[in-house]
């Protein structure tokens, strides 16, 4: 069991980590999500005996974490720069940790191979470094943590610098090696700015939030039932749409002419002020709809990103497909209100279209 | 218009090495000659204008007592003063340079930056500045005129470009490199030597050429700190400057000295094209 | 990490440093306090006597000074423009480019006062082939005893000996330049000199300012070239803050007062340095924020 206590981290008046608490249980998958600078990569290093904090207390398995300096801590990190030793060729790399630990040559031999295998290097052994690509190298670095069998595991962004296709396909066999090797008595951490990543890797999701952690649960839960307007705008990429409205006869009114109907459940929204929040997905281009002036659209991979304004409203819509569309175009728009999240002026969660979280 | 820019490109360059060269031409051309040539005004073709003659660079070798100015000594000397002070200024400077590079210090007010200014500051000391009270405390200590009261001298002089090129070079080197290192279980020594240090090998030897440089062409510690026993190189060829001028000998000579250094020059322009200078000097 | 590593790595230079150093400047202050010289050799205390005499009556000194700021300013400027112009020459596309950069590079890598005795006989009034092949014209100008030329001599061998030290350090600074920034000019067309204007010589500004901080650091130290070139001479037209402290310190022997014109050199060239700083950030980067 690795828990943190109210880990405090503060450097030249800047806030790192604040009051960070957490119980990561052995066999656990532990996913951090938050944007960049969020503290992820503090946090990581903290556990790893990296980086000092200012107060507050981890231990491992009943043992204070803090007197125990990196190097004996055991622990396993990856880096989303590929980060290796240049100065060794690919078994080497792999073996280096081992040979520290005191392993014999068998059972060096026997691990590195696995390991290798596991990542699927075969034949790249005798390889230096430079001579492979991007994800090759990344791939070198996760076999190096596997070798060790360390106790804790930290992936710190680990796909984030990989080109979209190969990073699709290393995350799936990340996750199968992570569920098939890692969880039996290991615990894994997880950190990604990307909730998609975040969600298909499940497990228990803390998302972060200027050194915070100020959601954390199942990774279902937390989608579903976003404590706040930040995590509900930190969990989706496009972040959720999220407009101030007024709840009155049925309906949400945002602004001139901008009326959403309510949702067949509002059992518990009070008339009156209220943050209504939806999906970027749940917005479609549909004739009939209210009429939205396009401000810029982007294609991403099969699906095309437009930032739409009426008024001063404004929000971001992920459709299907490639959709084009020009500049200061009017488009019309329907939102699906089936899905409304509703927040309340103090930005908590007050309704999810998912129901109450039991 | 094209070529006419081009023309001017290379006779630019071909003015500028006419420049480099010339002395060294003048120094070649002058090592062969003897006293007749060389007062009889210039003359710069040997056999044409001159009748050439190896008296200038055999009197090197022979001894003083046989009239020689005996020059394989001074050159093993300044050989070993340069190459331990570079060592031990590279071995130290190294070592401080990455602890400056990756930690943070704090003694009283002064930090990281201050403790790098006080390294380089050393060079705005200018040898005079310097050497009086050197040679007041080397005598105290029975060093004067000893290799050993120079490497300590030389020590001064080479450090700073020690720090100064490794520091640079220490922050290119990704602090994730060395974290690594520590969490696949190296302690900071073994993450340095083991890790950090096989691959500064650019650094490293950027960093003992200029302290080879700066060590092999000083001039005024030596001249001011030693008499007989342990004389450099440069020292002893001026020293003939201020005698009956032999100019034969005096060219041979100072061609000698040049010529170690040039092979710097190759290695130092290796790297440069490489790119690995881009980082260390700045 | 607050293990006690750190230590290790920055005491061990740093502590020896320190104790060759902390002597040469304690006993220089104290030295400067004292009136050690020939007659009267010892260090006595005459309070700040040294220092009065320095401010109030020696010239010299500070004629030596101004020498030193001339020769410095005039070398390292013609060093930075000619080792500018020599690093574009051979930065790129040049033939034998990488033989060139060798050779621009050989002249910092030669003993400096052993290249001026080799000087010193180029510039022979009578013997050195300058003059010979000047007097072609019917010209021969005396190099090393004219209180004018004198100094240009002294000038033209540091701008040999040195510029490539400048050179060395902004071709590196070129050949590091991102080439984006030049792919970018190049589609909006831009001439090589508007190239220059716009992307080299800005994205050169803090190397420059580098290279020539590093220069004038090292220029003001100048005391070999003009030992074995001119000895300060003639008369004192050639002579420079270092050799005007050699002379009363070591030919001299006036020990006390060399001390106090070595502290207070010290003090005035850190100043400056300083002042310098700030200039050439305010010339190259155009503000000062």
């Amino acid at each position: 069991m690795l828990v943190g206590d109210k880990i405090s981290l503060e450097v030249g008046g800047e806030t790192h980590l604040s009051d960070v608490s957490f119980e990561m249980a052995p066999g656990g998958l532990y996913t951090i999500l938050g944007r960049t600078l969020a503290g992820k990569t503090t946090l990581l290093k903290s556990i790893a005996g990296l980086t000092e904090f200012d107060s507050g207390a981890l231990s491992s398995s009943g043992q204070d974490f803090t007197k125990v300096p990196v190097w004996q801590r055991n622990v396993a990190m990856v880096y989303q720069q590929f980060i290796n030793y240049p100065h060794f060729n690919v078994f080497n790399n792999i073996a280096f940790p081992l040979r520290k630990k005191g392993l014999s040559k068998d059972e060096i031999q026997k691990r590195v191979a696995r390991s290798i295998e596991q990542v699927g290097l075969e034949g790249f052994e005798l390889r230096k470094i430079q001579e492979l690509s991007g994800g090759q190298q990344q791939r070198v670095a996760l076999a190096r943590s596997l070798a060790k069998a360390s106790k804790i595991l930290l992936l710190d962004e680990p796909l984030v610098n990989l080109d979209y296709k190969l990073r699709e396909q290393l995350r799936e066999e990340l996750k199968d090696l992570i569920d098939s090797e890692f969880n039996k008595d290991g615990i894994v951490v997880y950190s990604t700015t990307d909730p998609l990543e975040a969600m298909q890797f499940g497990g228990t999701l803390l998302v972060m939030d200027e050194g915070r952690i100020i959601q954390q649960g199942p990774a279902v839960d937390v989608f579903e039932h976003p404590a706040t307007c930040r995590v509900a705008e930190i969990t989706n990429d496009p972040s959720m749409n999220l407009w101030p409205a007024t709840f009155t006869g049925g309906q949400f009114h945002i602004a001139e002419g901008i009326d959403l109907p309510a949702p067949a459940d509002t059992s518990g929204v009070n008339e009156g002020a209220c943050i209504v929040g939806f999906r970027s997905n749940d917005i479609r281009i549909e004739a009939g709809g209210l009429e939205f002036v396009v401000e810029l659209s982007e294609i991403a991979g099969s699906e095309t990103i437009i930032h739409l304004r009426r008024g001063e409203t404004g929000m971001i819509a992920r459709v299907e497909g490639v959709v084009d569309l020009k500049m200061n175009e009017v488009v019309p728009v329907k939102i699906n209100t089936d899905w409304l999240y509703i927040f309340g002026t103090d930005e908590t969660l007050v309704k999810s279209p998912f129901g109450s979280k039991d | 218009m094209r070529s006419f820019y081009i023309t001017l490109k290379y006779l630019a360059i071909a003015l500028w090495t006419a420049f480099v060269v010339g002395p060294f031409l003048w120094a070649l051309s002058t090592s062969f000659k003897d006293f007749s040539s060389v007062t009889s005004g210039a003359k710069y073709i040997p056999w044409l204008q001159f009748k050439p003659t190896l008296e200038g660079w055999n009197v090197l070798w022979r001894t003083p007592a046989r009239g020689g100015v005996d020059i394989a000594e001074p050159f093993m000397n300044s050989l070993m003063v340069t190459t331990l002070a570079s060592a031990i200024s590279i071995a130290l400077g190294t070592l401080a340079a990455y602890a400056l590079s990756r930690y943070t210090f704090k003694f009283g007010f002064v930090k990281n930056n201050d403790i790098t200014f006080f390294f380089i500051s050393q060079r705005i000391m200018p040898p005079v500045v310097l050497s009086i009270p050197f040679f007041i405390m080397l005598s105290k200590f029975g060093l004067l005129d000893t290799i050993a009261g120079l490497v300590t001298v030389y020590i001064v002089l080479l450090m700073p470009i020690a720090v100064w090129i490794m520091v640079d070079f220490f922050n290119k080197v990704p602090r994730e490199l060395d974290e690594t290192a520590l969490i696949d279980g190296c302690n900071p020594f073994q993450a340095f030597f083991q890790v950090v240090l096989p691959n500064s090998i650019p650094g490293l030897v950027v960093a003992t050429m200029f302290c080879l440089i700066f060590g092999w062409t000083d001039f005024f510690f030596s001249f001011i700190l030693t008499f007989t026993e342990v004389q450099l190189l440069p020292v002893r060829i001026v020293a003939l400057n201020s005698s009956i001028t032999p100019w034969w000998s005096l060219s041979a000579a100072a061609l000698i000295s040049v010529a170690p250094l040039l092979l710097v020059a190759f290695v130092v322009e290796r790297f440069l094209s490489k790119g690995n200078l881009s980082g260390a000097l700045k | 990490m607050r293990y006690g590593h750190k230590y290790v790595f920055l005491l061990p230079g740093l502590l020896v440093l320190i104790a060759i150093l902390i002597f040469p400047v304690i006993f220089t202050v104290r030295l400067s306090l004292s009136g050690w010289n020939s007659y009267n050799p010892g260090l006595d205390f005459v309070g700040i006597k040294n220092y009065v005499r320095l401010f109030t009556s020696d010239p010299r000194f500070w004629e030596a000074f101004s020498r030193l700021a001339f020769f410095s300013l005039t070398t390292v400027f013609l060093q930075y423009i000619l080792g500018f112009g020599l690093a574009l020459l051979v930065w790129r596309d040049v033939l034998f480019k990488r033989f060139f950069r060798v050779l621009f590079l050989i002249p910092m890598m030669t003993t400096p006062v052993i290249m001026t005795v080799i000087w010193k006989t180029v510039f022979h009034e009578s013997l050195g082939p300058v003059n010979d092949f000047l007097s072609m014209f019917g010209l021969t100008p005396l190099w090393l005893s004219d209180p004018m030329l004198s100094k240009v001599t002294v000038i033209i061998v540091e701008v040999w000996q040195w510029t490539p030290f400048m050179f060395l350090l902004l071709l590196a600074g070129l050949l590091s330049l991102p080439k984006e920034a030049f792919l970018a000019a190049s589609i909006d067309g831009a001439g090589p000199l508007r190239k220059f204007i716009y992307v080299t010589f800005p994205l050169m500004a803090p190397i420059s300012i580098g290279a020539i901080i590093i220069r004038l650091i090292e220029a003001s130290k100048i005391m070999d070239t003009i030992y074995v070139l001119t000895s300060g001479g003639p008369g004192t037209s050639t002579e420079t803050t270092s050799f005007y402290i050699f002379i009363k310190g070591l030919r001299e022997f006036q020990m006390g007062y060399s001390a106090a014109m070595s502290f207070t050199y010290l003090i005035v060239m850190i100043l400056s340095l300083t002042v310098i700083v700030n200039i050439l950030i305010r010339v190259f980067i155009g503000r000062n924020d």
